[in-house]
């Protein structure tokens, strides 16, 4: 009862304050202290992004860009695991995984990208070996925490049971380490959308797809500013969605609902 | 809730004052000589490298105070321009005209070069435009540049459709999209110019198939100077000043050479002789005399890259008499 009163109260101080923003915005717009292409109004951005939903580009652009990191994080996301539980399981493959991060962690997709184009040219290959450059290395950070946090008992326990290696990876050790793989999984997917939409903006389109960040850059070399900002609202909005639902709703159904946090 | 009332016409009132105090800050300059310009690199812009080099507007106005940016690309300028920060931009008639039919107040001052630019392919298999499957990738800087719009030009020419290539295109800077070009992946063709142009075309294996003037049907400046409303009707002196060292530095550059190498080969860290094959190509001049506007405003006006179409060239181009 107190949760959903909190997220409701939640909902209302964001609503209000968007709400002030909004009026802000729009009086600065309307006063003319800016060139229309500058600071447009929201209705020109409001018939920006209405225009793009009708044609569909930016359903599409949205589509393209959503399976892309998708595919980025579900391959990063078991690559961690499997990274993380073989460095667990043995201490060279530790080192190993220790040093790659120690190296590959500190270094942002972006400044990959020359070497990336060559090494892998600049279709959508491209750009999911950026997003999972983005995401692996914190997800890995992360469930290492998270393997270490967990206290020996459980995986004596599990040993006393007889269970085996892959079980006790498998039934004890992600399970109890799920808090901290899930602010990986949060921290990653950040990344991930940081990493696709710049990646997208300096890669250009494949054809007419291209992603988000791709549709945001061709409104730009257009000076198309209200569709910018249409661009940008679309981003925020799934930014907001997959934080504030996917990710609670997997928090509510798993460490919340065992009592680990 | 009252506090919050208090709090959030504070935070209203604090906006409004920072985004209102942007505005002000452009009226203060007016009583200073100074001139705001966008260096950029490469053989097109030669003549704004002597300029800079030989102080070649100071020697027309000595107590002017000159800045020199140097910004990514043209969207980046352009954008500059129109936020009051630069008053001077170098860059092709297409994205030009796309800020002029968004309503910045600008026009072009004058012409500075004609460039070859070409269509440079990695397959012996495609002889032109035509030979292009749904697998090959043309790469080029963006949609609206110079090179995007010749070649729906061309591909209008042959098939009566500008946009039959554009599910090709891969957007891609000039040195990425040599790299691509180079290694022979999924991108096939890259629309460029020089210097990356000659450099590709020396590689084994590569070939033109398409040349600018060939797409566009007829003689046009490459690259204009292009100026605020600002500039022309506030600072007139500066203006002035401005274009007779842009005539002095093509002037120089024709009658001095050697020299000219000499500051090129050092600004733009390029080999003396490498240098002067360059120049040297026929289809490498400078003039400041601006051609192609109008063909380039028809045709972009008439397939929606622009809204707008100038009813004559004194729209778009400054007049120098009315001084």
């Amino acid at each position: 009862m107190t949760n959903k009163d909190s997220s409701r109260n939640k909902i209302k101080t964001r609503l209000f304050w968007i709400t002030i923003i909004l009026i802000t915005w729009e009086i600065m717009a309307k006063s003319g202290a800016f060139p229309e292409a500058i600071f447009p109004s929201l209705l020109d951005i409001a018939r920006a992004l209405g225009d793009s939903v009708v044609s569909g580009e930016i359903l599409l652009q949205t589509g393209f860009s959503l399976v892309l990191i998708l595919e980025g994080f579900l391959i990063s996301l078991l690559a961690a695991i499997l990274m993380s539980s073989l460095a667990v399981s043995n201490k060279v493959f530790n080192g190993l995984v220790d040093t790659l991060t120690a190296i590959a962690h500190p270094l942002p997709g972006i400044a990959l990208l020359p070497l990336i184009i060559i090494w892998f040219g600049t279709g959508t290959l491209s750009i999911i070996v950026i997003i999972v450059h983005s995401v692996i290395w914190p997800m890995i950070l992360n469930i290492m925490t998270g393997f270490r946090a967990i206290s020996p008992v459980y995986k004596e326990a599990g040993l006393n049971f007889g269970l085996n290696h892959f079980r006790i990876i498998k039934d004890i050790m992600i399970p109890a380490s799920l808090p901290y793989v899930l602010s990986g999984m949060r921290i990653g997917w950040a990344r991930a959308w940081r990493a696709l939409i710049s990646a997208e903006m300096i890669f250009g389109a494949v054809g007419l797809k291209g992603g988000l960040g791709w549709y945001i850059f061709k409104q730009r070399v257009f000076m198309d500013t209200p569709g910018m900002f249409a661009g940008l609202f679309v981003i925020v909005l799934i930014g907001i969605i997959v934080e504030d639902y996917v990710f609670a709703a997997f928090e509510e159904r798993t460490v919340k609902k065992w009592g680990m946090i | 809730m009252k506090v919050k009332v208090i709090v959030s016409i504070l935070v209203f009132l604090f906006f409004g004052f920072t985004l209102a105090g942007c505005s002000t800050v452009g009226k203060v300059r007016e009583e200073k000589l100074q001139i705001r310009i966008a260096e950029q690199y490469g053989l097109a812009y030669a003549p704004v490298q002597i300029m800079k080099e030989k102080k070649l507007i100071e020697k027309y106005l000595p107590e002017i105070e000159i800045t020199w940016r140097q910004l990514g690309n043209t969207a980046a300028i352009r954008e500059a321009m129109l936020a009051g920060e630069l008053d001077v931009g170098f860059m092709a008639i297409p994205p030009f005209l796309i800020g002029w039919d968004k309503g910045m107040e600008w026009k072009i001052a004058c012409g500075l070069s004609s460039s070859p630019v070409g269509l440079v392919v990695n397959k012996d298999n495609i002889k032109s435009i035509q030979d292009f499957t749904p697998e090959d990738r043309i790469a080029l800087p963006q949609p609206g540049s110079v090179q995007h719009i010749l070649l729906s030009l061309a591909s209008e020419k042959l098939w009566g459709d500008p946009s039959r290539l554009d599910n090709l295109l891969v957007t891609l800077g000039h040195p990425d999209g040599m790299n691509a070009l180079l290694a022979q992946r999924e991108v096939s063709a890259h629309f460029t110019t020089p210097p990356y142009l000659f450099k590709e075309l020396e590689n084994p294996g590569m070939h033109q198939i398409l040349d600018g003037r060939e797409a566009m049907g007829e003689e046009f400046t490459f690259i204009v100077g292009v100026t605020t409303a600002e500039l022309y009707q506030d600072q007139p002196k500066v203006y002035d000043a401005f274009l007779r060292a842009l005539e002095e530095a093509v002037n120089f550059m024709d009658k001095n050479p050697v020299e000219t190498v000499d500051i090129l080969a050092e600004a733009y860290q390029i080999e003396q002789e490498e240098l002067l094959k360059y120049l040297e190509h026929p289809d490498m001049a400078y003039s400041l005399e601006v051609k192609g506007v109008m063909k380039f405003a028809d045709f972009m006006q008439k397939n929606d890259y622009i809204k707008r179409e100038p009813a004559n060239l004194e729209e778009v181009l400054w007049d120098r008499n009315d001084k």
